[in-house]
């Protein structure tokens, strides 16, 4: 039986991370569906869900085959480099040296390509806008797959990470018919500073389980450890807001 | 064929879209494995100094991608 301590935090993790990745596929798929109509968007995102549930359902499995100590090590490692990464970018956000992901550009940007595919390319116009959100869920679609599989991949908890994965989807999609405009408003690069802190936070525990050094106090030191790091890089992205206000 | 690379690309950027970053964070576990084995840091000690490095990995991250 796994414990709430340990689930929540797995669910938590994947709501989080796969809302981000569908906020940006939803933007691409709207697109689609404004401009060619729903039954492409529908076709496009929906063989590219079924392809990524099966590789959920593939490799799910397959992870518990392998020895628990290295798989530990191996997806600690991954979740790390992977959350290191989202955090870093996150801070530079915050901290006002890289621009904020702008979705409602991106759906403006998205919508004016398929317009002038659609003039050049007729009937065909709506093939390639079915490919468009097929390759936008697919994309956007990998880093879920991937989050799900990390940090499901320990006995018990791959369903509690599909879950959280697939409550996020459902809400997004729900949000997004219920608006019928891309999600401008989600605080996207909040959410990826919380993800990456979470990732990097998984990613470091993992590790040293695998070495043989465990956290005191077990899973519930998840807890703190993504707290450490959500607040190293809150210290780091006001550092770097002074710097570029000094300079300036 | 546009989709399995544009796929590949992003694997790729997954893990190495800063390169230095990724490194430091896979040489920081490999230091902490390497002295846990010859005995210089204790197992008890090891998660505090590890998630130390990483966040020390972090910051230099963050002080390369803030240069103009």
């Amino acid at each position: 039986m796994i414990s709430l301590a340990t689930a929540a935090p797995t669910v938590g993790a994947a709501f989080v991370a796969s809302s981000v990745e569908a906020v940006e596929a939803f933007t691409i798929v709207l697109a689609v569906s404004v401009v060619r109509g729903i039954r492409p968007a529908a076709l496009g995102a929906g063989a590219a869900l079924v392809i990524l549930a099966l590789v959920v359902a593939i490799l799910g499995p397959l992870l518990a085959a392998v020895p628990v100590r290295g798989l530990q090590l191996v997806i600690g490692l991954l979740l790390l480099v992977f959350g290191l990464g989202w955090l870093r970018k996150a801070v530079l956000r915050a901290g006002g040296a890289l621009s904020l992901h702008d979705e409602a550009a991106t759906f403006e940007k998205q919508t004016r390509a398929l317009r002038d595919e659609a003039h050049a390319r007729g009937r065909a116009a709506d093939w390639l806008a079915g490919m468009v959100a097929f390759k936008a869920v697919l994309l956007e679609g990998t880093e879920v797959v991937f989050i799900v599989l990390a940090i499901g991949a320990r006995p018990g908890l791959l369903l509690p990470a599909a879950v959280g994965a697939a409550g996020a989807c459902v809400l997004v999609l729900a949000l997004g018919l219920a608006l019928r405009a891309p999600l401008a408003r989600i605080p996207e690069n909040s959410m990826k500073f919380v993800v990456g802190a979470l990732l990097t936070g998984f990613g470091v525990f993992w590790c040293c389980e695998g070495l043989g050094a465990p956290w005191p106090g077990g899973d519930l030191a998840i807890l703190p450890l993504v707290g450490f790091y959500l607040a190293a890089g809150l210290v780091l992205a006001a550092s770097v807001r002074a710097v570029r206000a000094r300079t300036a | 064929m546009a989709v399995f690379k544009a796929l590949a690309a992003e694997i790729f950027k997954m893990f190495a879209a800063d390169l230095w970053l990724t490194i430091a964070a896979v040489a920081s576990v490999a230091l902490a494995a390497a002295a846990l084995r010859a005995g210089l840091v204790q197992a008890a000690a090891l998660p505090f100094f590890l998630a130390a490095a990483i966040v020390v990995a972090l910051a230099i991250g963050v002080v390369r991608g803030a240069r103009p």
